[in-house]
């Protein structure tokens, strides 16, 4: 298992080294002049020019590439042309409120997803049943962005029950909508998954032989339909967070929370390709090391799966 | 696939239920199709400004609420949002179907490829879509479309790069359990070449998980660009997109909540037909697997 984990790895390398290629080649057909940038719209241009050279806009471009790799590959991910300050510093920021909400909207989606998923099972065809199923469709078709709109005139400028955006420590009021708004797709997709996966297993002789011996509903639930249905809800909600990291610049930009989706976003906006693909790699390792993650809790509910 | 009335009407209840929502669907798209289509005969024109209006010995100034006037109420400028909307609809159809259709061709052809020919193709094909996927979506379409500069035609390769991957890896998977099947050998010892063998055996024989990917596709495709248009990176105006159409009304979210508000309903709406449609299309192909699909990696 160690072995496969460790392999697992090393095929990330090839994938950074490409993710990183592809993009300085996008910002390098982008038109605009960083040093202009960095500079300001009424700099000297001598000003521009010292910058230019002190940078290293200069030289040729497949030196420039070459630079950029060997730097990330000793870790160092350089200084953002908007901040600048040292890029590792500001992810080091950065990225744990970005984990912060990401695990506080799976933990929300995973629980009401699953205990919507198991009411609906056990009503099957009923009206619970459909009221949920329901709101599990309308629920993925929400466009992220609007659905945020809608819950801040809701909850922040009608209520007046939640700060419509920002940032506060720990977790904190700030943390509930933009997490709730993430959540509420993957919800739905949770709902529908459980529900599936326990339709299925309900189907299995021994939960036939379980009922005949007279357990309760919520017995046979508990002890005999969920763990058998767990595989499918597993890895649904390892898919689901990688898709959640993936929606979350929407959201931190939306919400003003200061993660690293806003912070790509921004550096984005101000063509700013050393922040920029540091996020874009810090991502990426995550989405991996979940995927990495998932398939070995895969081994250990379903020990009929073993990794060589 | 030819599926008769009968066997629709001997599916158990949930299936039919199910089928009957999928029509719900259709008949949605159909009449949104038809509004985008003939929006100048239908819609007053959406670029009209009215930045007063006498009612009651009042003078108002927009934005004006719903009306019989205005379906949807009117945004700053007085224009009419419904006749924007419907227009906005135009453009997320043809953005939903040319994406999802460039994508679709793209995949298919790239995933048969990596699936039956020598390993080095495979290989490099499957490395380029690891490199592809490991993005995050939104951000390589942002920067897709910057660098290619904003408009219709950038927003649909933008974001038909990001959404080939996908359909290569479920073709390439289709494409290798076929290609070990008897008749793919049968065709292969009466002399067929590749090319024949991909186009005349195999890609025939993924058809269904090809359609319903075709389907499952599409909201995310009209979601991003959406999402995009909301950013500033998609569709540009005068050109009316249901993305910036809410990204305008977002600061006028106290004043006018139906300017920010309809667009977005309607938006929903579209994304939900197509699921529904693409929910029954899964039913119809694959009578087996339950209700719960997976849904394309949709992040907007």
């Amino acid at each position: 298992m160690l072995g496969y984990s460790v392999r697992r790895l090393i095929q990330i390398v090839p994938i950074l080294i490409g993710l990183v290629t592809v993009l300085f080649a996008l910002l390098n057909i982008l038109p605009g002049d960083p040093a202009r940038m960095m500079a300001g719209p009424f700099a000297d241009p001598d000003v521009v020019k010292t910058i230019r050279e002190e940078m290293g806009f200069n030289r040729p471009l497949w030196v420039q590439y070459l630079d950029n790799l060997g730097n990330l590959a000793r870790g160092e991910f350089g200084r953002s042309y908007q901040s600048r300050r040292p890029i590792l510093q500001d992810l080091i920021e950065v990225f744990p409120k970005t984990i912060q909400l990401a695990i506080a909207a799976e933990v929300a989606s995973a629980l009401i997803g699953v205990w919507l998923g198991v009411i609906a099972a056990a009503r099957r065809n009923g009206w619970a049943d459909r009221l949920i199923m329901t709101i599990a469709a309308l629920n993925l078709s929400f466009p992220l962005f609007w659905l945020a709109l809608m819950l801040q005139i809701a909850f922040a400028v009608s209520l007046r029950l939640l700060p419509p955006s920002g940032y506060g420590i720990g977790f904190d009021r700030f943390i509930i909508l933009p997490a709730f708004t993430l959540a509420l797709p993957s919800l739905g997709l949770l709902a529908r998954i459980t529900r599936a996966a326990l339709l299925e297993v309900m189907a299995e002789d021994y939960i036939r032989t379980a009922r005949a011996k007279g357990l309760r509903n919520a017995l046979v639930m508990r002890r005999h339909m969920l763990p058998n249905a767990l595989i499918p809800i597993v890895s649904t909600i390892g898919a689901d967070f990688v898709r959640l990291l993936g929606g979350i610049p929407i959201i931190e930009v939306i919400f003003a929370w200061p993660g690293i989706g806003k912070y790509a976003y921004d550096a984005l906006v101000f063509r700013d390709l050393p922040a920029l693909q540091a996020s874009v790699v810090v991502l990426a390792v995550s989405v991996s090391l979940v995927n990495l993650a998932v398939d070995l809790l895969y081994a250990y509910i379903n020990p009929r799966i073993r990794y060589v | 696939m030819h599926i008769s009335i009968r066997e629709f009407a001997t599916s158990d209840w949930g299936r039919f239920q199910r089928s009957r929502l999928a029509l719900a669907g259709v008949g949605v798209i159909l009449l949104f199709m038809l509004l985008a289509a003939f929006a100048p005969y239908i819609v007053t024109d959406p670029t009209q400004i009215e930045m007063r209006r006498e009612q009651d010995g009042q003078t108002l100034r927009p934005p004006f609420p719903p009306s019989r006037l205005n379906l949807f109420g009117t945004d700053q400028l007085g224009r009419d949002i419904f006749a924007r909307v419907v227009y906005g609809l135009r453009t997320s159809l043809i953005v939903g179907i040319l994406v999802r259709g460039i994508s679709m061709v793209a995949g298919v052809l790239l995933g048969l490829i990596s699936g039956f020919f020598p390993r080095y193709v495979d290989d490099l094909i499957m490395r380029i879509t690891d490199i592809m996927l490991a993005f995050p979506v939104i951000l390589l379409a942002m920067t897709v479309t910057a660098v290619l500069g904003p408009g219709l035609v950038t927003v649909c390769v933008a974001l038909a790069l990001v959404a080939w991957p996908d359909v290569a890896r479920l073709v390439r998977g289709q494409a290798l359990s076929i290609r070990g099947q008897t008749y793919v050998e049968a065709a292969r010892c009466v002399g067929a070449g590749s090319w024949r063998i991909l186009l005349r055996h195999v890609l025939p024989n993924c058809m269904g998980p090809i359609i319903v990917a075709f389907s499952m596709g599409i909201p995310g495709a009209i979601m991003y660009e959406a999402g995009l248009s909301f950013f500033g990176f998609g569709i540009q105006p005068p050109t009316p997109s249901l993305g910036s159409i809410i990204s305008d009304g977002r600061g006028y979210i106290t004043v006018a909540p139906w300017y920010p508000g309809f667009p977005g309903l309607v938006l929903t709406i579209l994304v939900l037909s197509v699921n529904l449609v693409g929910d029954g299309l899964i039913d119809v192909m694959n009578p087996r697997a339950a209700s719960g699909m997976q849904y394309n990696r949709s992040a907007t």
